[in-house]
């Protein structure tokens, strides 16, 4: 199946090539979300681990507590904390699409793509939103 | 932007491919080598180039990609009428699969411009600059365009695929209503092209055990056929971690359906079945 | 098991059989997704609103019953969602002899930074 067959004049079986997959196929709104939903998954895991982190720092008592949170509000800190927002926005709004996709609904073409189109913007703008907020509440202090 | 019919083409394209080299994580056999460039024919007012996937086993070489220039006021407006006129006007090795040409045997699937489709049922006027054409993504390729199909027709035949009566046999018909009859509508129509199966990521990577969206469609097809007695059986057969659970709703397959079915929803509704029979 | 080239393509297709299990890992994958949809965004929404805020005050609001209970919920329920998910990413893409190792590598790892969390929590909340 894999190999062709042995040639009578003997020569060596070799196997068959492979036909190229993910080096040619088009990406499309279906698989890039969905690669998309799992990198944000797994952004986010290292995310909880950042959390739990956050936690104990604040556990240990005020100066570790002030430590983390100046690493948190560098410039630096910033990049990330605003890449696992997106991470989160974007994991939150796909996750919502697929727990409806479990009930058998939003499965014909159209509505695949406008919910596609959907999670885009609505994650973008939350994201965009919530660090807005944040910081017109910070600066408001 | 949004697609309502699977045979629609997309007008504007960000990306061609995933960011990754031309020959990423490929097997040394595997690798796609540069292929000559055919002369394009004297005369000829409106030509298209087609990059074609070429591989010949008994020459012992690598698979390459090859150039051909098709005289379009001389060929029919699909992509399988150039093929044909690059089998009998340029290069009679070029070797494909084909039988109906009008979209029902399923015999034609390739990958035209990065989508799995019926070459016969694909227009050239649709095709990108140059058009390229590989086989069926993820497939052993006996050789050119053709695929090894061993491996998907035999999880075809894992399923079972027929009527499996535990009653006896009626007097005549086994009776159905016209509703349950319906319930058949877009599952019993898929003619086992397998170009949903071949853009499935999660066939590529686990393909060996998940069975893709073809073979679960059928599956379905089965399940939800009143007159078949063994729905336990069959659901004991799928509920795997590999066999149905691989699917994580991707939905490369309803994209690509040439035939506008949707393996996507019957997949959800077969993990929808084994979640309700717990409960 | 050896597997040698003369398996039957169907011998190949069937494999090890079916598990017969698997609803139940794809069920409480979607039950903690659900329970995170609204204890994710009370979390974030709680960080917004306490932006610029000394140590005093986010103590202050960690300690109460209800963020106590909903930050150990999230944790739970963060750490199992997240265990499930790991565990079907390194399905997909490992296929050596490490992949068992690396699930359970990966689970236990889950379930003891969830406890780390929840201690935390429990010290800020009871602590002095």
């Amino acid at each position: 199946m894999d190999r062709k067959p042995t040639n009578l004049d003997s020569t060596p079986t070799q196997p068959r090539p492979l036909s190229p997959n993910i080096q040619i196929y088009r990406p499309q709104l279906t698989s890039v979300l969905s690669i998309a939903n799992r990198i944000s998954g797994l952004v986010l895991s290292l995310g909880a681990l950042g959390l739990v982190v956050w936690l104990n720092a604040a556990a240990a008592g005020p100066q570790t507590y002030r430590v983390v949170q100046s690493a948190i509000g560098s410039w630096a800190g910033r990049v990330v904390l605003f890449g696992c927002t997106f991470a989160f926005f974007l994991h939150l709004c796909s996750g919502i699409r697929h727990l409806i996709w479990d009930t058998v609904h939003g499965f014909e073409l159209r509505s695949i793509y406008i919910s596609g189109w959907a999670v885009v913007g609505v994650s973008v703008a939350l994201t965009v939103g919530a660090w807005v907020t944040s910081l017109f509440i910070a600066g408001w202090r | 932007m949004i697609i309502e019919f699977s045979d629609q083409v997309p007008r504007v394209t960000l990306f061609k491919r995933f960011p990754v080299p031309r020959n990423f994580k490929v097997t040394p056999e595997s690798r796609i080598e540069t292929g000559r460039t055919w002369s394009a024919p004297a005369g000829a007012m409106r030509t298209k180039a087609f990059e074609i996937y070429r591989y010949d086993p008994d020459s012992g070489g690598n698979p390459r990609l090859d150039t051909f220039h098709v005289d379009l006021d001389d060929c029919g407006p699909m992509v399988l009428d150039a093929l044909f006129w690059i089998k009998n006007k340029v290069d009679s090795t070029l070797t494909f699969r084909r039988s109906c040409r009008e979209g029902v045997c399923g015999s034609c699937a390739m990958n035209m411009d990065g989508t799995n489709w019926l070459a016969c049922t694909r227009f050239i006027s649709e095709m990108a600059a140059p058009a390229t054409i590989y086989p069926l993504a993820n497939m052993r390729i006996i050789k050119d365009l053709v695929p090894d199909l061993t491996h998907v027709f035999a999880q075809y035949a894992a399923i079972e695929p027929w009527l499996r009566s535990k009653t006896p046999e009626p007097e005549r018909e086994r009776l159905q209503s016209p509703k349950e009859r319906s319930q058949l509508d877009g599952y019993y129509e898929c003619i086992l092209c397998f170009c949903c199966t071949s853009g499935c990521p999660s066939h590529w990577w686990n393909g060996d055990r998940f069975l893709g969206p073809a073979v679960l469609l059928q599956a379905w097809r089965w399940l939800t056929d009143s007159r078949d007695d063994a729905t336990e059986e069959r659901l004991d057969a799928l509920e795997d971690p590999f066999r149905l659970y691989r699917c994580h709703t991707i939905l490369n397959c309803t994209r690509t359906c040439p035939k506008g079915l949707n393996p996507g929803k019957a997949i959800a509704e077969i993990k929808k079945a084994i979640v309700e029979r717990e409960s | 098991m050896e597997r040698g080239p003369f398996r039957s393509p169907l011998a190949r297709a069937i494999g090890l059989g079916s598990a017969k299990k698997g609803a139940q890992h794809w069920f409480a994958e979607r039950l903690t997704a659900v329970a995170l949809v609204p204890l994710s965004l009370w979390f974030v929404a709680s960080i917004i609103a306490h932006a610029g805020t000394d140590y005093a005050a986010f103590v202050g609001w960690l300690r109460t019953p209800l963020a106590t209970s909903f930050m150990i919920l999230l944790l739970i329920a963060l750490f199992h969602h997240s265990a499930l998910g790991l565990q079907v990413v390194i399905e997909d893409y490992v296929h050596s002899d490490a992949k068992f190792a690396a699930v359970i590598a990966v689970r236990l790892g889950c379930y003891g930074f969830a406890v780390a969390g929840i201690v935390a929590t429990l010290r800020i909340a009871f602590g002095g």
